[in-house]
C-alpha cells in the first residue's frame, strides 16, 4: 500500500518536474499542477541546483477575502498587487516568476504548494497582509525547528515537506527581513518563526512576508509600499541565489549546502 | 362572446398577489436568516451552559499567577500580568480557570489577545501531558486575520498554561470539537504547540514536540476519543 503510494507521488513529481524542465513554464499562463492527498509523499533526492524559479503566493482569493480593513480594504485583493510588483522587481534580477494565483480565485493550501514542490531550483514566498501590526512594516516568518522527518527509502511525508528546507528557509528570510527593515522603519531586524500552514507542504526554501496592515486609514498608506517591498523581496532573493543549494535526501535541515 | 368580468377581477387579484409577494420575498428571506442566526446561537449557548464550569470556587487558595496578553510598550509582543485567584490544584480545573480569566481579557481591552466572545468549552489532559483545549467558533470567526495575530492568540495560552499548570506539557487545540487545519487561514492547528521544555519524568527535551500526525497511536486514538466525547 505504502508502496504504492509512494511509488505514485514518485511518478507525479518526476513527470511534473521532466514537463517544467521541457518547456520552461511561461509566467502568464503556468499549467495547474495536481495537488497530492495530505497523505502522499515527496522525492527527497535531488541533485544540487542553482535557483531559477521563484513561486509567489498571494494568500486568500475567492471566496476567502483574509483580513478586511475599515476602508474596504481586503487583504486578497491587495495581496494581488503585491505580487505583481514583486514579480517585476523580480523578473529585472532575472529570475522566473510563477504565481499560484492571478486572479479572485482560491487554490488550496496543497495546490499552492504543489506549484512550488514541481519545480527545480525554485523558492516560496507567500504574501499576507495583516489586519493588526505596527502600520507600514513587513515581518517575514519561517516555519518552527521541526524534528526531521525519518528517512523511508528516500521519501519524505507530504506534510513534513519543509523540513529538510528549514535551513535555506531561515538563510532567504534573513536576507529578506534585512532588506525590509532597511525600507520600513519599525519593521523587525530579525525574522521571525511560525507555524504557517502555507508552509508546512512546501518542498523548498518557503518564507511567509507580512504586511502591516488592512487597518490602515487611507488606502494609499498601503499601496505605497509595494515598490518597497517588492524591491526587497527581489534584492533578498538575489543575496540568497549565490547560497542555494538543494540539500539531497540525507541531509534534512540542509546541511549539504556548501 | 366576452368573457365573464370576474374573470378579469380574478387575473388582476392574482397579479397584485404576485407583485405583494416579489416584493416581500427579499424581507422574508432576511427574517428567516436572522432566526436560524437565532437558532444556532441559542444551540450554540446551551451548550457553554452544560460545558462550561465554575469560574472559581472562592474556597480554593488563591495564588498568583501569571496571564499573558498584549504588551502595551511593544506592539507584537506578549507581557505577563500577575494576578491573585483561587485556583484548584487539579489541572483540568485549574487549566480551565486560568484559560477562562485569559478569554475574560485585561482591563484594557485592547490588550486582548482572544476575541471577547470566544469561549473554552472543553479541556483535557491526555495521559502524555498534551493538554486539549476544545474553543468555541468564535474563536477562530472572530480574531483578528494575520500572522502575527493569530501567533499573539496561541502562545498567549501556551504561556500563560506553561506557567500555571506544569502537568500540561503540550497543547491541542479544537475549534467546536473538530480539529481545524487553521485558526484563521495563517496558523497551523493540526499539530500540537510546546508548552513545557521537559517531559513526563521532567527530563529536558532538546527537539521541539512532533506534531499531532506523527503521535504515537495510543495517542493518535485518545485525540480521537476526545473529540468523540466533545462532539456529543
Amino acid at each position: 500500500m505504502f508502496g504504492t503510494l509512494a511509488a505514485a507521488a514518485l511518478l507525479s513529481l518526476a513527470i511534473a518536474r521532466a514537463a517544467s524542465q521541457q518547456s520552461p513554464a511561461s509566467s502568464a499562463a503556468p499549467a495547474k499542477v495536481p495537488a497530492p492527498s495530505a497523505n502522499a509523499s515527496l522525492v527527497s533526492s535531488m541533485q544540487p541546483t542553482g535557483l531559477n524559479v521563484v513561486v509567489l503566493d498571494p494568500a486568500h482569493g475567492g471566496t476567502d477575502p483574509g483580513a478586511r480593513g475599515t476602508e474596504g480594504i481586503s487583504e486578497s485583493n491587495e495581496v494581488l498587487q503585491f505580487a505583481w510588483a514583486t514579480k517585476r522587481a523580480l523578473e529585472a534580477q532575472g529570475f522566473q516568476v510563477l504565481l499560484t494565483r492571478e486572479g479572485n480565485d482560491n487554490p488550496s493550501f496543497d495546490d499552492r504548494s504543489a506549484r512550488a514542490n514541481a519545480q527545480r531550483g525554485g523558492v516560496f514566498i507567500t504574501l499576507h497582509i495583516a489586519s493588526t501590526g505596527l502600520s507600514s512594516t513587513a515581518r517575514v516568518y519561517v516555519d518552527p525547528d521541526s524534528p526531521a522527518p525519518p528517512n523511508t527509502i528516500g521519501l519524505i511525508r507530504w506534510d513534513r515537506a519543509q523540513v529538510p528546507f528549514l535551513s535555506l528557509s531561515r538563510k532567504l528570510g534573513d536576507l529578506v527581513q534585512q532588506e525590509l527593515a532597511k525600507r520600513f522603519k519599525g519593521s523587525p531586524n530579525t525574522l521571525q518563526t511560525a507555524p504557517v500552514r502555507q508552509l508546512r507542504t512546501t518542498a523548498a526554501p518557503a518564507i511567509a512576508v507580512e504586511i502591516s496592515s488592512v487597518s490602515v486609514q487611507n488606502r494609499a498608506e498601503l499601496e505605497n509600499m509595494a515598490p518597497g517591498v517588492a524591491e526587497a523581496i527581489a534584492r533578498g532573493v538575489a543575496a540568497f541565489r549565490p547560497l542555494y543549494v538543494v540539500p539531497s535526501n540525507s541531509a534534512p535541515g540542509g546541511s549539504a549546502q556548501p | 362572446m366576452n368573457p365573464p368580468q370576474w374573470r378579469y377581477w380574478f387575473a388582476g387579484a392574482l397579479l397584485v398577489a404576485v407583485i405583494i409577494a416579489a416584493l416581500s420575498f427579499p424581507g422574508l428571506r432576511r427574517q428567516v436568516n436572522k432566526a436560524r442566526e437565532i437558532t444556532e446561537k441559542t444551540a450554540e449557548q446551551a451548550r457553554r451552559e452544560l460545558l462550561t464550569p465554575v469560574l472559581v470556587n472562592t474556597g480554593d487558595p488563591k495564588v498568583k499567577v501569571k496571564m499573558f496578553w498584549g504588551s502595551r510598550s511593544q506592539q507584537g509582543t506578549l507581557d505577563a500580568v500577575i494576578a491573585e485567584l483561587p485556583l484548584s490544584s487539579d489541572p483540568v480545573l485549574r487549566s480551565k480557570q486560568v484559560l477562562n480569566t485569559l478569554l475574560a481579557g485585561p482591563v484594557d481591552a485592547e490588550l486582548r489577545t482572544l476575541p471577547p466572545d470566544a469561549a473554552l468549552l472543553a479541556f483535557y489532559i491526555l495521559p502524555d501531558g498534551t493538554g486539549v483545549a476544545d474553543f468555541s467558533d468564535e474563536l477562530r470567526t472572530s480574531i483578528p486575520s494575520g500572522i502575527q495575530s493569530e501567533q499573539l492568540a496561541v502562545e498567549s495560552i501556551v504561556r500563560t498554561l506553561e506557567t500555571d499548570v506544569p502537568q500540561v506539557l503540550r497543547l491541542k487545540i479544537l475549534i467546536h470539537g473538530q480539529e481545524a487545519d487553521t485558526l484563521a487561514g495563517h496558523l497551523d492547528l493540526t499539530q500540537t504547540f510546546r508548552v513545557s521544555a521537559r517531559d513526563l519524568t521532567g527530563t529536558k527535551l532538546d527537539n521541539p514536540s512532533p506534531p499531532a500526525s506523527v503521535l504515537p497511536a495510543p495517542i493518535r486514538k485518545a485525540v480521537d476519543t476526545v473529540r468523540g466525547v466533545t462532539k456529543r
